[in-house]
């Protein structure tokens, strides 16, 4: 055995040790989780198609008023990895948009009408905050996997240049003007291919949730840790998908970046999103502002802790703000045992917004569990192992995890308490 | 002396192996002159991966091979030679640290059988696949 650890958050390491998650393993955690993971996946099940939507059609649209406006082909396309004709069967369910987005995006929070009038009066899937997610990959690009390298490589440039030209064929407008701001287009493409990449990431991620949801009203998970092997056995499963960015105009494909430079979900999407998204995306303005020159917001964006595991939801809670767009999206898919929660708790109705955010909070801390422990299991040593050295080092690894939740923002103390709603 | 394929596939413990480096179409490349260093998982390094892991891989053929080449150096080293070092360029692109001497470990694999010297370089057979990061 190896001596305790005396890191500040050695019992949150020791439970890591023991196979857990960073989560504590009890019932009203694991009902809030799950509850919360299927609240999500139905928007995420329009912000995947929708993703890759703009990404491979509209394109360099340069008035995509309507980019949200997702075809019905695309909102019929099959997800690769669930129904029955997917090579590798994550989700049961159907191929096609989950039932309850089709239902919603009927309807909306209102009544059935045309579309455009749910989309001017904001009453809809909230895309800017999948929009924002893809911005923070962007943005802080230095996050490990050769995706970022790869939009400065000559391959990338030449075809990028290819697909340019091809789109604004017959455009002599936007040609003599692509002539003239060459870079500015190519930026252009360079982040139209960062939403294929989030578009190919979330389209793996929102049938695990759907199935998790599944398979707890089933009975078939029954704890916190099963819920995080979950997540790490899928995380193994896709972790081979390739990342790529294909433009269709008509029937033409061309590929900007292809399946065979080898770019895969784990290294090119997964690890990136984790890191930009729930780790660091940027200082959102809230009821709260950041003042810069006051040192506030770190000058290193390797830094920057304003992601999903430091917010305190409170103040980021107002509109427009992207993570309360979110809680607004998954505010129309909770399952009933949530509601009831929510209802016995806070202010009930008032500040289900604010328990909601705080549900999720807890839900990606467990999802972030799921991949240090996926982190571990590939780079590291079992949990069981016999030999030490093997311990010690899968010790230090866990503790370096833990350090980066050392600074006070850091929630993690937060959700160890029941009570922090 | 036999290549590097046919070493393996006398062994008869590389089954999944050969099946994936044929699957990514390697087979060719590592038949050549090489020489190669190759860090050779056994089967049952693959089957203790997560279901679905190799499945998704052998599906995209680049993508299979990205992970393949991670378990090869370019040149001939035998075990004595890569001690001496703490990391080796894999073909991959990223490097493969070689953690323990005694026992010789690389990155988080132990190696089971060292030194097997082939027509176009030298297998270290590892009891589990190993992956960049």
């Amino acid at each position: 055995m190896i001596p305790p650890s005396t890191h500040k958050y050695a019992d949150v390491i020791h439970r890591l040790e023991a196979g857990g998650s960073m989560l504590p393993d009890t019932p009203e955690n694991l009902e809030q989780i799950i509850g919360i993971y299927k609240a999500y996946a139905v928007p995420m099940d329009f912000y995947w198609r929708d993703l890759l939507y703009i990404a491979e059609r509209v394109f360099l649209n340069p008035l995509p008023a309507f980019k949200y406006f997702i075809s019905k082909q695309y909102m019929d396309l099959a997800n690769s990895y669930s129904g029955d004709n997917s090579k590798l069967r994550i989700w049961r369910g159907g191929e096609k948009a989950h039932p309850e987005l089709v239902a919603f995006m009927k309807r909306g929070e209102t009544i059935s009408m045309p579309k455009i009038l749910h989309h001017l009066w904001h009453d809809r899937i909230n895309m800017e905050f999948a929009e924002a997610c893809m911005q923070a990959m962007f943005w802080h690009q230095d996050m490990g996997g050769r995706f970022n390298d790869y939009l400065e490589s000559k391959a990338y440039l030449a075809n990028a240049d290819r697909a340019i030209k091809a789109y604004f064929k017959g455009n002599p407008l936007m040609l003599l003007l692509y002539k003239l701001f060459p870079e500015m287009f190519i930026e252009q493409v360079r982040q139209l291919s960062y939403y294929s990449n989030l578009g190919l990431f979330w389209e793996v991620m929102a049938p695990v949730f759907f199935e998790m949801s599944d398979l707890y009203d089933e009975g078939g998970i029954n704890s916190v840790p099963e819920a995080m092997d979950f997540l790490v056995n899928g995380i193994f499963a896709v972790a081979g998908r390739p990342i790529y960015h294909h433009v269709y105009m008509g029937n033409e494909c061309i590929e900007i970046i292809p399946k065979s430079e080898g770019f895969t979900w784990l290294y090119e999407a997964a690890l990136p999103y984790v890191e930009a998204v729930f780790y660091r995306t940027s200082p959102f303005r809230g009821t709260k502002s950041y003042n810069a020159q006051a040192n506030q917001v770190p000058a290193d964006q390797a830094d920057f802790h304003y992601g999903i595991l430091y917010a305190d939801v409170y103040p980021v809670g107002s509109a427009g703000i992207p993570p309360t767009l979110l809680m607004q999206d998954m505010l129309h898919f909770l399952p009933a045992y949530l509601e009831a929660t929510y209802q016995n708790h806070g202010r009930g109705d008032e500040d289900k917004l604010i328990q909601l955010g705080i549900t999720f909070q807890r839900s990606m801390y467990n999802v972030t569990s799921a991949v240090i422990q996926a982190l571990r299991c590939a780079l590291l040593y079992p949990l069981t192992d016999p030999d030490l050295e093997h311990l010690l080092a899968n010790r230090r690894f866990f503790e370096a995890q833990m350090d980066r939740f050392l600074r006070p923002e850091a929630r993690l103390s937060d959700i160890q308490q029941q009570n922090y709603r | 002396m036999a290549s590097i394929l046919n070493t393996a596939a006398e062994a008869g413990c590389f089954k999944t192996l050969l099946a994936a480096v044929a699957a990514a179409g390697l087979s060719e490349a590592l038949d050549g002159p090489g020489p190669f260093t190759v860090f050779a998982p056994v089967d049952d390094a693959f089957a203790a991966l997560p279901a679905g892991t190799v499945q998704t891989l052998v599906d995209n053929p680049p993508q299979l091979a990205r992970i393949l080449k991670y378990h090869v150096l370019a040149g001939a080293y035998p075990q004595a030679q890569l001690v001496s070092q703490s990391d080796w360029p894999s073909l991959e692109g990223a490097p493969i640290p070689i953690r323990r001497s005694e026992p010789f470990e690389v990155k988080n694999a132990t190696v089971i059988n060292a030194d097997i010297v082939c027509d176009n370089g030298v297998v270290h057979v590892i009891d589990r696949v190993i992956l960049p990061g």
